[in-house]
């Protein structure tokens, strides 16, 4: 920034000595010399408030019982600075050509020992974005300061790309850091810091959005995943009553074993491409990720699976006494399943049992207690992922027959539950 | 000229107050000698003492103050001779009606020469805060911890060279003024009225009179300050804050000054878990005391702002968080809150329910249940994916009649409250299974948790 560029941005300005609080109120000078940025650092690790730091040589005089110390002027304006956080520290001492740190000295013979150069009190002038700081300097020196605040409107977001391989088996994770600049100051070439990985240097100007690759994951092992959930997406229409949309993600793991496990991935839209087999690439559609937390899994949303079907019919619900009102309620569920894919694939159903006791018995009292039941089909694997009530259901499908004049055949799978203790 | 109060002394031959009504005549403009603010931020009150040499004739002698656009509270100005005070007396004080913000008091003197004289008065407008900035190194084990006082001067008045006291710490003004209104038999006069006014100012001067016998903060008059001391101390109930030397705070102005410097500050980092106060994460604390131990306790913190940096090893500060924390006393805990961390998470789940020990009653000729037993089996699991093992506190709620059984040491925090610590090595995660029983509808008997 040109020394004269008062009206908008960042004015940092050396008043040289001047008698200690002898400031005037109003027509204060705003401009001696302007010491150039020669450092800016933007710190964008926390999500809430960004942090910049820029470093500057400022001269500074003797302090002297004459002349007293040294009054450096701040000033910004058009700039959304919180003006409480600025913060000035004296961090190095020009000696010839390098810096050193700054030393204890006796402040007068019989003084006690400071700092050589000191930060003594900050003055806020009123109705302006301003500030004065007063700086003891033991000698005349080029000190090298940091002035470090919070500024608004100069934001972060992520966002990410995928990119499959024709086979749907891996792909290339690539994560942006969109850096959006509406502070009203422009920084030139600053250096960035995200949190988890090394600061670069990017030029960061006045209203400018940029988009730069974080970090570019390979080789992730993807699986796809086919879920039914009847409770959570209901009947898929009129003609088909009992089946209910399969929704397709992509499962991938944040964890180094999966070629990912390098930071938390923060919240972002991810656009979902696959190579086409032709040398392009297809879009597949684009999703809303939350926190991913390291080991844990971050799922995709692709749309839904029109090439596997699935319906879900109540084949039997028998309410059997146990003592006055008390009952239990035994439920077999039957899933009539084809997968019309070329490729073998595990459809996930969910069951959440307190919504079936709901729908087939009524007021649960809570949530329901529950065992399996024989008739249940043993190809099914159960897991738990959202706790005891929420078993999923994974089954293994064959995909459709390669001789075209086999028709694809209809697995059915039971699941057979009894809901226990349940009264009205 | 800056300042808005004037003094000024009229030497009298007339002894007839009547015989000079309208305006006094300026004889001699006394400036200031000396100024001292006590600023007492609780209740926007602030004493401004001023030293002033004044001469005064034998006889009869006229003084005129007077503050325009300030926010004096005029019943408060009095006037005590520093010198010569058994023979020098006010008589009397006017408020003349014609002008307002001024006031003339009658000195009787039987001394005449130059004379020190102090006027005291309250004004508001004047307030201080304290903020705090930590700058916590890369490995977060210890801190550089700073307080800064702000001084904000809205009165109206400028103060050049002031001396300025800070007293910290709340006064209860209303329960001295009801005593005070005791003392004269009077009824407690209410909020707003000029007796209320009075007896609040004579209460305030009385808890300040505690204050006066801290020895004067050496002042380094003609030499720039290399750093500023400021001498906390202890006064009856309150702590006071004197800044070494002067300071000049124009109206309008703010003035922020180091007050409270430690280095090399110790402090724990551990993680809450408490859905019921701060969400469903955990959030992380920076924990230490205000005791010598910590490089600190010279004086309780005041309230303030804490501004949390950390030197992200990369020659630049990472920001962590910023939280108010309220009145520290010495030897007390500081906590502050920095919110969640991403990479310390934490799960729960119901892993299994049963229905047992059902209890029924008839109706007519049938039977329903109206007791029942309930047990749950929760997993909470903490991961953590920091360097470092972390501390992790556990207090989870649970209401109705509830026993309550986990391997891991669990303790009561209050009646439907759990508490357990744990350790989480680094790159790892820590499970804590709990077995909770409730008691509902009959068979439920009590609205506690008893541990088992």
């Amino acid at each position: 920034m040109k020394p004269h560029t008062v009206a908008k941005g960042l004015v940092l300005a050396f008043l040289g000595l001047a008698f200690i609080g002898a400031q005037p109120a109003t027509a204060r000078i705003k401009l001696a010399t302007l010491p150039e940025r020669e450092r800016v650092e933007i710190q964008l690790d926390n999500g809430q408030y960004t942090l910049v730091e820029e470093e500057r040589i400022v001269p500074l005089l003797k302090s002297t019982p004459e002349g007293g110390n040294n009054m450096i002027d701040f000033s910004w304006s058009n700039t959304s600075i919180d003006k409480d956080s600025i913060q000035f520290r004296p961090i190095a001492i020009k000696e010839g050509d390098n810096f050193r740190e700054i030393k204890k000295v006796k402040a007068g013979e019989n003084g006690p020992e400071v700092d050589e150069v000191n930060v003594i009190n900050v003055s806020y002038p009123p109705n302006e974005n301003a500030l004065v700081w007063e700086v003891y300097a033991n000698e005349a020196c080029s000190a090298k300061i940091r002035v470090s605040y919070l500024i608004s409107n100069l934001t972060r977001t992520f966002s990410y790309r995928a990119l499959a391989d024709k086979d749907e088996t891996k792909l290339i994770l690539r994560n942006y850091i969109e850096l959006h600049n509406y502070s009203g100051e422009g920084f030139g070439v600053a250096g960035v810091f995200a949190g988890f990985k090394d600061k670069f240097m990017k030029t960061v100007g006045q209203e400018e959005d940029i988009k730069i690759l974080y970090h570019r994951f390979d080789e992730v092992p993807i699986e796809k995943t086919f879920t039914f959930d009847w409770y959570a997406n209901g009947p898929l229409n009129a003609d088909k009553p009992f089946a209910s949309r399969i929704l397709m993600h992509y499962r991938l793991i944040n964890d180094e074993k999966n070629n990912m496990g390098v930071f938390p991935l923060q919240p972002g839209k991810v656009r979902i491409f696959i190579e086409d087999g032709h040398g392009g690439e297809a879009f597949l559609g684009e999703d809303m990720t939350s926190l991913v937390p390291l080991d844990k899994d971050m799922k995709l949303y692709l749309g839904e699976a029109r090439d596997i079907v699935c319906t879900r019919t109540i084949d039997s619900s028998e309410r059997h006494n146990v003592r006055g009102n008390l009952c239990d309620q035994e439920i077999v569920i039957k899933y009539e399943i084809e997968n019309f894919r070329n490729k073998p694939s595990t459809l996930r159903i969910v069951e959440q049992l307190n919504r079936l006791a709901q729908e087939y018995f009524g007021n649960t009292h809570g949530d329901v207690e529950w065992e399996q039941g024989a008739k249940t089909s043993p190809e099914f694997k159960i897991t738990y992922e959202q706790g005891g009530a929420y078993p999923i259901l994974h089954v293994d499908l064959p995909p459709r027959p390669e001789n075209k004049d086999e028709k694809v055949e209809k697995k059915v799978f039971y699941f057979h539950v009894t809901i226990k203790n349940l009264w009205q | 000229m800056t300042t808005k109060l004037y003094f000024t002394a009229a030497l009298l031959v007339l002894f007839s107050v009547g015989a000079i009504a309208e305006n006094v005549d300026l004889v001699t403009l006394p400036a200031r000698d000396g100024v001292q603010l006590t600023i007492y931020n609780s209740e926007d009150l602030t004493l401004v003492k001023e030293i002033r040499y004044i001469t005064l004739k034998n006889g009869n002698n006229r003084l005129q103050f007077s503050w325009a656009n300030t926010l004096i509270d005029p019943t408060s100005v009095e006037f005590r001779p520093l010198e010569h005070a058994d023979e020098i007396e006010v008589a009397d004080t006017t408020f003349p009606g014609q002008k307002p913000q001024h006031l003339i008091w009658n000195i009787v003197s039987k001394y005449e020469g130059q004379v020190k004289v102090e006027v005291t008065y309250f004004t508001s407008g004047i307030t201080w805060h304290m903020d705090y900035v930590s700058e916590v190194n890369t490995d977060e084990t210890s801190m550089k911890f700073r307080g800064y006082v702000r001084v904000f001067n809205n009165s109206g008045e400028e103060y050049e060279n002031a001396e300025v006291r800070l007293i910290v710490g709340t006064i209860n003004l209303v329960e001295k003024i009801a005593d005070l209104a005791r003392r004269y038999g009077i009824p407690m006069p209410a909020e707003g009225e000029a007796q209320y006014k009075d007896l609040k100012a004579q209460a305030a001067r009385e808890a300040y009179s505690k204050a006066e016998k801290l020895a004067e903060a050496p002042a380094h008059a003609g030499v720039p300050a290399a750093e500023k001391a400021i001498v906390k101390e202890g006064i009856s109930e309150y702590f006071m804050f004197t800044v070494g030397g002067t300071e000049t705070i124009q109206n309008g102005w703010s003035k922020r000054m180091l007050a409270v410097k430690a280095d090399d500050v110790n402090f724990d980092i551990v993680y809450r878990m408490r859905a019921h106060q701060y969400g469903p994460q955990p959030v992380r604390f920076f924990i230490w005391k205000n005791d010598s131990e910590h490089k600190l306790g010279e004086s309780p913190l005041p309230d303030g702002l804490v501004r949390i940096f950390r030197d992200n090893g990369q020659d630049g500060l990472s920001f962590l968080g910023q939280q108010v924390i309220n009145y520290v006393p010495v030897k007390a805990d500081i906590e502050v809150n920095l919110g969640q961390d991403d990479l310390v998470f934490y799960e729960t789940w119901k892993m299994d329910e049963k229905r047992l020990n059902f209890h029924f009653n008839w109706s007519g000729n049938k039977e329903y249940v109206d007791g029942w037993d309930e047990e749950q089996k929760w997993v909470d699991t903490i991961h953590n994916y920091r360097a470092k093992p972390i501390v992790f506190e556990l207090q989870r709620v649970w209401t109705g009649d509830v026993e309550y059984h986990s391997d891991t040491e669990t303790t009561l925090f209050d009646f439907h409250t759990i508490q357990a610590k744990l350790t989480v090595e680094p790159r790892s995660k820590a499970e804590y299974a709990a077995t909770i029983v409730t008691h509902n509808g009959d068979n439920a008997k009590q609205n506690r948790i008893k541990l088992k």
